[in-house]
This record gives structure tokens, sequence and C-alpha cells, in this order.
């Protein structure tokens, strides 16, 4: 029996291990659960090093575009490379500074209107899970529970929601994006008030479901949160809507959205610390707080996001 | 082990590279191509335990659901495990299509889970391309890995079983 055990004790290794992760998966569906202690020594370990790499890529990319293109302009020109260089180096902090500057105040034009607490935080990586890397994703800020940051506060911008907070370490937390598979949100069509649940397609996309093939839906639809859940205020812009299809069955429609958020672009995000979570319902509503994503009624189309 | 454990800063340096400077960009599966190097050069216990924990690691890091790489991880470890006993992986074009077979297998034995788990999620087709990348990639970072390991503990290069 010894011997067996020996002469396999790979494969029987592997079995168990297989076996344990299984009931972790198990365990963990549909949350991102896990081993709190882990989660917070990777975030030690982890923010540093992806606040340098981030520094890396913006002196990369900041010498690239400032000096490497200029490299092998003729010897006669030496004096005004040195002064385009100058001049492109200023110019892409100025212009670094100016959308900065620009990104900064719509944050806080929208906070102002917002009636509810908000911080505001910055986005330290993009984490994609799956072997295309797009099935499920989750972004790191540099908030924590220091911060009195907690799970399940809504992550919004001015353009749209962005996800919820699942995880919190001290110094960093994780967000659940909007288009992973695991998040769905109650929602309402701005323009005929009907109500669905909007979930992640696992691919970039948005998917509103419970939507009868009655109800009128046409592409160029706003999709505002419906406020009915304890985790989203009413009225934040989620997306609009780019294709109605009949879907498989006689009773829903099969409606793809698309997210008033751009993620690829996200730099700096409001996460509600408060009024959001225990906000009593509809107390946005007719305070101007989603008047930023442009109030429309009757069919009148709005320009692509 | 401990001349593995030098997986773990090296996977931990990938995750964050990939999420800051990366992100979206079909990068070679270093877990997979760590987990095959371990599996080749000396099965142990051990190493099962660390193709455990890379993908535990990776799981945590990436906001997945907890256990399906690892899974996916120590599967390819006994796979490899097994089939190293009758074919020999020196050649790097055999090394290649191993890399790029087990990534395949990684994404599919994922996909698999989350299905079970009743998560819809798509069968992509970038999971040919992260394959094909991390096959193409292999014989680069499997030399990297000996020597790391060489330079780790000098003297033990290629050392094993084999």
């Amino acid at each position: 029996m010894l011997s067996f055990i020996k002469r396999h004790q790979v494969i029987l290794a592997s079995v168990i291990l297989c076996l344990v992760s299984l009931h972790l998966v198990s365990t963990t569906r549909k949350g991102t659960g896990g081993d709190v202690i882990v989660r917070s020594v990777l975030s030690v370990v982890t923010k540093p090093v992806q606040s340098t790499l981030i520094g890396i890529r913006s002196k990369v990319v900041g010498v690239w575009n400032g000096y490497i293109y200029l490299v092998g302009l003729s010897e006669e020109n030496e004096g005004l490379r040195r002064t385009i260089n100058q001049l492109v180096e200023e110019n892409n902090r100025l212009k670094e500074e100016l959308g900065l500057n620009a990104r900064l105040k719509e944050l806080l034009r929208f906070k102002d209107k917002t009636p509810v607490k908000t911080v505001a935080a910055e986005i330290l990586g993009f984490s994609s899970f799956g072997p295309g890397g797009e099935w499920m994703r989750t972004l790191a800020i540099n908030k924590g529970s220091g911060d009195g940051i907690k799970a399940g506060m809504p992550v919004v911008t001015p353009q749209g929601i962005v996800g919820r907070i699942v995880e919190t370490n001290r110094f960093t937390s994780t967000v659940l994006l909007l288009t992973d598979p695991r998040s769905n949100i109650d929602v309402i069509i701005q323009r005929t008030r009907v109500k669905g649940v909007v979930e992640g397609d696992g691919s970039g996309g948005l998917i509103l479901k419970y939507v009868r093939q009655l109800d009128d839906v046409i592409p160029g639809d706003r999709v505002v949160t419906a406020g009915l859940s304890t985790i989203f205020p009413k009225g934040l812009l989620v997306g609009e809507v780019v294709s109605v299809d009949k879907g498989e069955d006689n009773f829903f429609k099969r409606i793809e959205l698309r997210p008033a958020a751009d993620f690829r672009r996200l730099e700096e995000v409001l996460i509600v610390t408060g009024g959001g979570i225990s906000m009593k319902q509809g107390k946005m509503e007719g305070t101007g707080a989603h008047e930023p994503f442009g109030r429309e009624s009757g069919r009148k189309r709005r320009k692509p996001l | 082990m401990k001349n593995f454990l030098i997986f773990l800063p090296v996977t931990i340096l990938y995750l964050s590279f990939k999420s800051t400077i990366a992100p979206g960009l079909p990068l070679p599966d270093i877990t997979v191509l760590a987990v095959l190097f371990m599996a080749y050069e000396r099965s142990s216990v051990e190493g099962v335990v660390l193709s455990f924990v890379l993908g535990y690691v990776e799981d945590v890091f990436n906001g997945g659901i907890i256990g399906t790489t690892a899974f996916s991880l120590v599967f390819i470890y006994a796979a490899v495990h097994i089939i190293s006993r009758r074919v020999h992986f020196s050649n790097p074009s055999v090394r290649a299509a191993l890399a790029g077979t087990l990534t395949l297998t990684k994404g599919i034995l994922i996909w698999i889970l989350l299905s079970l788990t009743d998560l819809d999620v798509p069968f992509l087709p970038r999971m040919l391309l992260a394959a094909t990348v991390t096959g193409l990639f292999a014989p680069v970072f499997i030399a990297f890995f000996t020597w790391l390991k060489a330079v780790k503990i000098p003297g033990v290069a290629g050392g094993g079983q084999r």
C-alpha cells in the first residue's frame, strides 16, 4: 500500500488538489470570495509593482512621443530639434495636465450634481480572467478600506456606471466591472420606462434581460438604473441599446447594450460611499442627478455614446 | 520545491505587467509554461502544490472564480507528468506544440468549469490566439527558466530525473 502511494504520489496529490480546487469553485461561484489574507498580501505586494510599472510606462511613452520620433533629423537642425523636443515634452505635459484637469472638472461637476457622497479614486490596473482575457473583468483602484471603501459600493463616472466594489484591502479595492457576467443591475429604459435586468455578456458588452416581446424598445434607447436594488441609486446611465432581436423564446426579447462608460479609457472613477447604498428609492429623481446624462423624452435620439 | 519557488514572484510580476503595461495584449501564458517546466524537469508532490498555488494566485489576482485556474494547472501538471514518461520534450518545436496544446487545455477546462457554475461565457477565438502565442514563446521561456534555475542554484541546471 505504502509503495503504491509512493509510486503514484504525484498523481494522488494532483487528484486531491483537483478536488480541493473544485470545492473552491463550488464555494466561491458567482463571487470573488477566496482567502482575505492572500488577497491582502497580494495587494500589498503588487500595488508598488503596479505603480512602478505604470510610472515606467508613462515615462517610456513620454520619451517615445517626445524624443525618439525626432531622432534622425539633420545635424543643421540640432538646435531647432532641441527646441522642438522641449516644446513637444512641454506640450505633452500640458496636454496631459489639460486632460487631467478636464477629467477632474467633469468628475467634480458630476460630484456636485449628485446628491450622494463620493470618493474619487485612480485606477491601478485592469485584470482579466480567462485565456482570451475577456470573460471576466475587474479593475484595481487606489482607495481601500482605510479610505472608508466597503464591498458593494457603486463605482461611477460622469459617463455612466462602471461597476461595484467586490473586495477591499487597506490600500486598494477591486471593482467588478459592469460587463462581467457576474454583474446584474435592475434598470429602466429612459424613454418608455420599461424595466429589465442588465447583465454582462462576458465579451465586453451588456445584455438587457426580461423585457417582454410587447414592450417598446428600439436601438438608441438609453438605459438607466431603476433604483430597485439597494446598491445603485436611481437614474445613473448604464448604456444604450444597440440591437433588439426577437430572442429564442416567445416571452422575452434579446437586447444588446453598449456600456455608457468606456472602460478602455478610464483613469479616474468615483465611488459612491454614502447615500448610494442605503438611499431611499427615488431620492435622486428631480434633483438633477441624472442631468449629466441628459434627460430626454419621446423618441428623440441621442448622439452616439 | 525550493528550486521552483522563484516562479511565484515571476508569476506575480507577470500578472502585474499584464494588468498595467499590456492589458488586452496576447501574452504567453507564463503559468502554463512554468507548470510545464516544473513537471518536465522534476515531477514531485511539491511541484503539484506549487502549480495549485500559482493557479490560486492567478485566480485571486485576476478576480476570477477561485479554483478554476488552480484546477486547470494541477490537471496540466498531472498530464505532463504522465506524458513525460513516454515523450521527451527536448526538441523546441515539440515544446512549442505541447505548450500551445496545454494553454488550449487550460482555457477549455476553465470554460467547462465556468459553464458548470452557470456562468454563460463565450468560447472565444482568442483562446486559440493565446495558445499560439504561448506555443511560439515556449522555447524562449523554457530556456529562460533553465537559466533562472541555474542562476538561483548553480550547478543544478537541467538537474532532475531526466
